[in-house]
């Protein structure tokens, strides 16, 4: 699980797999983007997570896939808490 | 009797005039004595371009008229940058640089690198330690316009190697410009241009910086996203030209700053006007306040207005910043003015960085 806790208060838990499966990177979603692509994998573990400049996160999976920048807002928008998914 | 107390609590009434808060929570009064109603004290300032050190003074000396009991008063002035990486992990290129500034346009032609050039130095005279970094990929001429003629060489640091800038007009300066043959273009993709930038960050020796002043290619393309993904950058200036056309191009380089979360954190025109050494009179050639006006329309600082002035060209070509050549002259002094609001902004820029609880990647 990966715990966000945002400067408004709001926090939100993720699930590891989750977090995988909604990669926004190019290899993920394709370049023509109409709709959004839930790739599904059997295991994802974190190996590192890093700071993308002012605007996002990076994660580094153990597959070794670490394409998907993550940008604030996009991960805002994923929370997956029952407020945030009404 | 004056106590240290006594006079700490008067100085919470002064603000620093940029920041809107009071400069003991903000951390800046050191040194304070109380000794036999004798009052000293050291106020820090957030940079030594500070624009509004006089104010500040003056402030400061109303706050404690009201103390009973002060027989002298000594305030001195220091200056301590702060920067705004307070998130910045161990993946940060610069170490030791506190903050980036990049010098942006939508367009090119605007004078840029002119303006980037003169900005850094003139930080610099503010006594800012400042470096200047030419990552124009497309027209790399700071190495032309800081009159450069040395390439970069290797010094040994922590065991390895890194690349020693040369020293140009008393700053640090580097460009992509040093790594291509003269008079070739650059035809690279994406990919290889992040990886000469990266090195271009990250393998170069700036020693501490207060500011690192970066002159942009025009536009919104891959230089702009892998500075914005690579480092943390405090702030990015827009250049723009008077005429209203030019309002498209800053809304195009704010759209893309908003996007990577980089504060704008103030917009300057160029070519505002030209003073004709013959008749004196103001021409307004490119029109005049279309800057201005998106400043105005975006909530963005306006640094100021730099006119046409021949010379600005001419030393430039010669190697020679204008700040250098001819530091009373009108333009000079617009310049310093301009790099003082700057450094005031990144200030106020980097404060509400580190106010607004920064990024932390902790693990459980």
């Amino acid at each position: 699980m990966v715990r966000i806790t945002w400067n408004d208060g709001h926090v939100g838990d993720y699930p590891r797999k989750y977090l995988r499966g909604y990669c926004p990177c190019a290899l993920c979603q394709g370049h023509e983007a109409t709709t959004v692509r839930y790739i599904e994998v059997a295991g994802a573990e974190i190996e590192e997570i890093g700071a993308v400049g002012n605007y996002a996160i990076q994660f580094r999976w153990d597959d070794g896939h670490n394409t998907g920048i993550y940008t604030f807002e996009h991960l805002r928008s994923l929370c997956p808490c029952p407020e945030c998914e009404k | 009797m004056v106590t240290v107390e006594s006079v700490l609590e008067a100085l919470k009434q002064v603000q620093d005039p940029e920041i809107h808060r009071d400069i003991v929570s903000l951390g800046m009064v050191k040194n304070l004595e109380v000794v036999d109603g004798k009052v000293s004290f050291t106020v820090e300032l957030t940079t030594p371009a500070c624009p509004l050190k006089e104010r500040i003074e003056d402030d400061c000396k109303k706050a404690l008229s009201g103390v009973s009991g002060v027989s002298g008063l000594a305030i001195s002035f220091g200056a301590q940058v702060r920067g705004s990486k307070v998130g910045a992990g161990p993946t940060d290129l610069l170490p030791t640089v506190k903050n980036v500034v990049l010098v942006a346009s939508g367009k090119g032609g605007v004078g840029k690198s002119t303006v980037a050039a003169n900005l850094a130095v003139a930080l610099k005279l503010h006594g800012a330690a400042t470096g200047l970094l030419d990552a124009d990929i497309y027209g790399p001429s700071v190495p032309i316009l800081m009159g450069v003629k040395e390439e970069p060489k290797k010094v040994p640091v922590n065991g390895g190697f890194k690349l020693g800038p040369p020293i140009a007009h008393n700053i640090p300066v580097m460009s992509i410009g040093f790594f291509l043959e003269p008079d070739q273009a650059v035809i690279w993709r994406g990919p290889m241009l992040g990886k000469a930038l990266h090195q271009l960050m990250g393998d170069v020796h700036w020693g501490e910086l207060d500011y690192l002043v970066v002159d942009m290619p025009p536009g919104t393309g891959d230089v702009q996203i892998t500075f914005s993904q690579q480092l943390k950058v405090s702030g990015a200036v827009l250049v723009a030209t008077p005429q209203e056309v030019a309002l498209a191009d800053v809304i195009r380089a704010k759209s893309m700053f908003d996007k990577v979360m980089i504060p704008i954190v103030g917009i300057i025109e160029n070519m505002s006007y030209f003073i004709c050494d013959g008749c004196n009179k103001q021409h307004e050639i490119f029109s005049r306040g279309g800057a201005r006006r998106a400043a105005e329309r975006f909530n963005i600082p306006f640094l100021g207005e730099i006119p046409i002035y021949g010379p600005l060209r001419e030393w430039g070509d010669k190697g020679v910043p204008i700040v250098v050549q001819e530091p009373q002259s009108e333009i000079s002094g617009i310049f310093m003015e301009i790099a003082a609001k700057l450094a005031g902004q990144l200030s106020v820029a980097s404060e509400k960085a580190r106010g607004a609880s920064p990024l932390k990647i902790v693990s459980s």
